[in-house]
């Protein structure tokens, strides 16, 4: 009987396995493949265009290229900054809305709205609204908060990456505080209870019982929001400068060079946010982790 | 110490729904320990919250010594509540958990630490600081959720169905420390529970509740010997009923005439009750009848008949050895001391037929 159940246990294992088999096969192809047809040509291997000597040329120039530094700098910057005020905001909203919406149906209709909007859209949202000529900078001149639309402060193109992060932090708000709504409504109000009733104040009981309890999941969501922005293309494309770039904006500057020789030094720079993205990744899982445990 | 007085308290969650707690008045004694007595979604819960400043009543005032606190946070109150699911705080170890109070009150560490230990000791579980939350047994939680409420000294201690999910062995062994720990402290503490033998066993005074309504507040022994209500009677269980006309101290009913000094009625229809442990089987004269012996059972330390007496069935509970003096199918006289009946208004909606609660 045992043995029949052993090996019954086993036959599912294996359909599962081969039923897994297509998808697995796909991921590892275009992921780990690409990573490492690009970590190849990174280390200046890439036949097709007559590179075949492996050397670290590549990495060696772009840690030396100050322009390459400054970028990375930025695009540091841009996740870090997007991501912490998209996840204070999002867990300040998150706990307001919280006594509204006991039916999460709504709440769920409320944030996909602007979750199904894309990037792209967003991103021309923000150039609309806050360009010196948009509709931001015309209504206070309007209302003679500033005299002419160019006195308006720079927030697209700038070099603080202002749009940018306006743009992160309104897109993922909702990403982020649709987690922490759904783990605040199914953790409960009683933990909270017990605190006030031991005497915790409002800001205590938050700050002791409730962050620590929907931690986990902002971290998760903020990992995810930090690993997105860090290699994000499209946005500081829109709206960043165009020196220094971020990362990604740099890295296909580089690929589309008509110096081929460009070319492995761009895909040194997609290791490079790769490799920084996951490092910084695991980083901040551990620091999550210790504090949880505090 | 603190006497707690609830004033018409009333709580509506929703308009179309009756009152979770409806116009109750309580005056809580301070340092005795008041049991909260009811059915599943009788509004214990709800009046535990709104006293530890947790709900906001929809009516009525509640009253620390003569003085309304409704204007006062929870955390200013001294009403501390211990939840009927623990709620320890799950990232926190055991020490973290007992202290979290004083911490609250920014006491300084060391003792904080001190006072956790006198804390474990006191409910026996010395050498548990490090452990976290789901290391513990539910009867461990529990006690660990009593020291964290304990710690801070409360005026008023709300303990909320402290003993429900445990086992009986436990649940014995918590009722004793519970009431050790509140008689040592003298704390004012408010017992819920919907078990009305946990109630008698470690309360004061019982108040029991229906659908959020007070119906009646009293000592414990009260509730089985002077029950406001066939209601009452039968949420205690185990009271024979038999309707009747009550009229110039004695009871006509169905199957005879009895004295009964003691009534809440003082004229018209009424229900003779009378415990099972009153009825005196093998006894004639005053107030006593005929009956017949239908069935029997021998429970060790005491006997248990049903008797028919006419159209009706009545239990009654003697000694053990009573087993041997009738059998099954004898006539017997059955004697009903007149005052162990208690005499109640038929105020149920459904007359009760004389039966067993
Ligand atoms: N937050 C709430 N919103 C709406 N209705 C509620 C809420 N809390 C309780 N109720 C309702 O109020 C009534 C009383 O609930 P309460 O929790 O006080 O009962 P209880 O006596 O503690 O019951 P139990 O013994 O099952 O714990 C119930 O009908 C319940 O459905
Ligand atoms: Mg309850």
């Amino acid at each position: 009987m045992n043995r029949f159940r052993l090996s019954e246990r086993g036959a599912e294992r294996l359909s599962i396995s081969v039923l897994l088999a297509p998808a697995v096969a796909v991921i590892v192809l275009l992921f780990l493949g690409g990573l490492a047809s690009g970590f190849l040509r990174s280390l200046n291997y890439f036949p097709l265009i007559g590179l075949n000597d492996f050397n670290f040329d590549a990495y060696f120039a772009i840690f030396t290229d100050n322009g390459f530094l400054q970028s990375l700098v930025l695009t540091f910057h841009i996740a870090f900054t997007s991501t912490l005020i998209a996840s204070i905001l999002a867990v300040a909203s998150a706990l307001l809305l919280r006594p509204a919406f006991r039916g999460k149906r709504i709440v769920h209709f409320f944030f996909s709205l602007n979750l199904t909007i894309p990037h792209l859209v967003g991103a021309i949202g923000v150039l609309y609204l806050f360009q010196n000529s948009g509709l931001v900078s015309r209504i206070m001149t309007g209302l003679d908060i500033i005299q002419r639309p160019a006195d308006f402060p720079a927030m697209v193109f700038d070099p603080w990456a202002i749009g940018i992060i306006i743009q992160y932090v309104w897109k993922e708000i909702p990403f982020i505080g649709v987690i922490v709504l759904a783990i605040l409504l199914s953790v409960g109000e009683d933990y909270e209870s017990v605190a006030r009733s031991l005497g915790a104040n409002r800001w205590q009981a938050f700050r002791q019982v409730t962050l620590p309890l929907i931690m986990p999941g902002v971290v998760s969501a903020s990992v995810i929001v930090f690993a997105f922005t860090f290699g994000a293309f499209e946005i500081p494309y829109l709206l960043g400068r165009t020196f220094p770039a971020a990362l990604p904006v740099l890295a296909y500057q580089s690929y589309t060079d008509v110096d081929l020789a460009a070319r492995p030094q761009a895909m040194a720079m997609a290791m490079v946010i790769a490799f920084i993205s996951t490092l910084l990744i695991m980083a901040y899982m551990k620091l999550s982790r210790v504090y949880i445990r505090e | 110490m603190t006497q707690v007085t609830l004033s018409g308290l009333t709580k509506i969650f929703d308009q179309k729904s009756p009152p979770a707690v409806d116009n109750l008045d309580l005056e809580i004694e301070s340092g005795k320990l008041t049991a909260l007595l009811g059915p599943s979604g009788c509004g214990k819960t709800t009046t535990m919250k709104m006293i530890a400043g947790l709900l906001r009543p929809t009516a009525g005032d509640i009253l620390f010594d003569g003085d309304s606190i409704l204007s006062i946070k929870p955390e200013e109150r001294g009403a501390v509540m211990v939840f009927q699911n623990y709620l320890l705080f799950p990232y926190m170890n055991i020490a973290d958990n007992i202290g979290f109070g004083l911490k609250m009150r920014k006491v300084n560490k060391k003792e904080i630490r001190s006072r956790v230990q006198d804390m474990l000791d006191l409910v026996q579980l010395p050498g548990f600081e490090d452990r976290k939350p789901n290391q513990l047994s539910g009867g461990q939680q529990q006690r660990i959720a009593l020291a964290r409420a304990l710690i801070v000294q409360p005026n008023v201690l709300l303990l909320d169905e402290p003993l429900s999910n445990l086992d009986a062995h436990l649940r014995d062994e918590m009722r004793v420390l519970i009431r050790r720990i509140q008689t040592e402290m003298g704390i004012t503490t408010v017992f819920v529970t919907h078990d009305q033998e946990e109630a008698v066993v470690l309360a004061d005074k019982v108040a029991l509740l229906f659908d959020g309504r007070l119906q009646q507040f009293d000592a414990p022994d009260s509730f089985y010997d002077t029950p406001n209500t066939v209601d009452i009677a039968t949420f205690f269980g185990g009271t024979n009923f038999i309707p009747g006309y009550y009229l110039d101290g004695t009871i006509t009913t169905d199957i005879g005439v009895f004295d009964a000094p003691n009534s809440l009625v003082p004229e018209g229809d009424a229900v003779l009750s009378i415990r099972p442990e009153a009825v005196d089987l093998g006894e004639g004269g005053e107030n006593s009848v005929s009956g017949t012996v239908l069935s029997h059972v021998y429970a060790g330390r005491y006997a248990r008949f049903q008797i028919r007496i006419g159209d009706i069935e009545i239990e009654a509970v003697t000694e053990p050895g009573q087993v041997k003096l009738f059998a099954d199918g004898d006539n017997i006289p059955v004697k009903f001391d007149p005052d162990k009946i208690w005499v109640l208004g038929p105020n149920t909606a459904e007359q009760p037929a004389a039966t067993t609660g």
